[in-house]
């Protein structure tokens, strides 16, 4: 008796909690919140610390000594402050970027075969990189995003970064604004997030690598630039191009202060 | 002692000014370095299709950052430009068979690039959908640009209005300087003949678009 009372209670309950959320102004709401509760790119943590800590590649290295902006095998906080300039590559780098630096530095890979296979195909089991990228990331989890512009070549990518979110081009006429400069807009049911807004750019920028539902694997941010330019009809977008670079600069410092959560959940 | 102050200055004022001049490049300076990056950062299948990336005049003026505004000058040459651009079927009828403009309304494909390769198809699909509510009911549509429903129920299907809609989807920029509107026609992502199918699509009474 009491078993059954506690299990009509605990459907009410239910039910009260489903409703709640039926009721709340997005009609797809209650299918993101399920999915975020239960996030397959965790899976893609443990990976990543893997093959981070794994002796690999022709050297036979792990990449423990792989230096992410705060000193080498420092990662705590190193993902909340890219991109940033590094004096022994004199350039500009992102996660991504830098996270191949190390790998044909340390381990003795050759740039070309992890650029090819970086971007994974949709129902992989994903790339190393997405691992990796992952991995290091979810060691700033909790933290806030805290990217400076200090060095003249960082004060350079974020200004080219705004330069090119404007820019528009190719038989689409669009540019990044052209979808992502205003609020509560869609493609097709597909929510655009809206980069002019600060509260918005936070989301994004604290979120990726995440895990991308309809392709069954982890995607990084550049992944994400590489599809947009995709869908506006131009050019590929060179992986860890200046562009993107570029880009994921002028949107992380914009996003200062977001707390980083990953593996974020998106469609 | 004035020695040390001396060897002091030396050292200290170049490395504050190195450290104290990193600040924002001027809009010249952005653009070359921007531009650079674009000329270097994309691949394609063939060489010709790199110059998607180069901006025509009416692209450049109208990739104002910010909240920058257009001027009335500006405005003026972008409708100018988008004017002249136009070119109309060769039959002279500018509303086809809305029946086509449904499937193409409703096509979101063609002429995308990637892995290598070309989408080429038998032709490309309109984008109506992506942007904009079509028929009553339809759910699957987006809103970055206006509702279509009804628009052939409040305007007519008149000459006048076939031409404002082909001229609008041909080149929208003729109408509305720099919206995001692609011009679709002046691209050459579709052909005068596709657009005359989504103008009949938009204004035929019997197309689901009116559908009361």
């Amino acid at each position: 008796m009491l078993n059954m009372r506690g299990g009509l209670a605990a459907i009410a309950v239910l039910c009260a909690s489903v409703s709640a959320a039926a009721q709340s102004t997005d009609p797809l709401a209650v299918g993101r919140k399920m999915l975020a509760e239960d996030n397959p790119g965790e899976l893609w943590i443990e990976r990543g610390k893997r093959l981070f800590h794994e002796r690999r590649g022709p050297r036979n290295a792990s990449l423990e000594q792989c230096d992410l902006g705060l000193g080498p095998g420092k990662l705590e906080g190193a993902a909340a402050r890219l991109p940033r300039y590094f004096p022994d590559t004199d350039q500009v780098q992102d996660l991504e970027s830098r996270l191949v630096t190390c790998m044909v530095g340390l381990q003795g890979f050759k740039r070309e075969d992890i650029v090819r296979t970086a971007i994974s195909p949709g129902g992989s089991n994903g790339s190393d990189v997405e691992a990796l990228a992952l991995y290091i990331t979810s060691r700033s989890n909790g933290m806030e995003m805290k990217v400076a512009l200090s060095h003249q070549k960082e004060y350079d990518m974020y200004k080219a970064g705004e330069y090119l979110f404007y820019r528009r081009s190719g038989q689409t006429d669009f540019a990044c604004v052209q979808c992502h400069g205003e609020s509560d807009k869609r493609i097709r049911l597909q929510d655009l997030v809206n980069m002019t807004d600060r509260k918005q750019i936070q989301e994004v920028v604290s979120t990726w690598p995440a895990y991308r539902g309809a392709h069954f694997v982890v995607r990084t941010m550049q992944w994400r630039l590489f599809d947009c330019f995709w869908q506006m009809r131009l050019p590929e977008l060179k992986y860890l191009s200046d562009t993107s670079i570029a880009l994921t600069t002028y949107l992380h410092y914009q996003g200062n202060g977001a707390v980083i959560r990953v593996p974020g959940f998106k469609r | 002692m004035r020695n040390a102050w001396l060897k002091w200055t030396m050292l200290g004022v170049p490395a504050l000014i190195a450290a104290g001049c990193a600040t924002y490049p001027d809009p010249g300076a952005t653009r070359e370095i921007a531009e650079k990056m674009v000329g270097g950062d994309f691949t394609a299948p063939a060489p010709a299709l790199l110059k998607r990336l180069e901006q025509d005049k009416s692209q450049r003026i109208c990739s104002k950052i910010g909240d920058a505004k257009l001027t009335q000058a500006e405005a003026a040459e972008v409708v100018a430009l988008a004017r002249a651009s136009i070119q109309y079927p060769p039959s002279g009828k500018l509303a086809g068979d809305w029946k086509i403009g449904s499937r193409l309304a409703h096509d979101g494909a063609g002429d995308r690039i990637q892995f290598g390769r070309l989408e080429k198809r038998k032709e490309n699909g309109g984008l109506c959908q992506n942007c904009h509510a079509l028929a009553p009911g339809e759910v699957n549509v987006g809103n970055v640009g206006p509702s279509l429903t009804g628009y052939g129920a409040q305007r007519g299907n008149s000459e006048a209005i076939a031409r404002l809609t082909y001229e609008k989807i041909y080149n929208a920029w003729v109408y509305f300087p720099c919206s995001n509107m692609p011009r679709l026609g002046a691209n050459h992502h579709l052909t005068p003949e596709q657009i005359t199918h989504l103008v009949a699509f938009l204004i035929d009474p019997q197309s689901p678009i009116n559908a009361r």
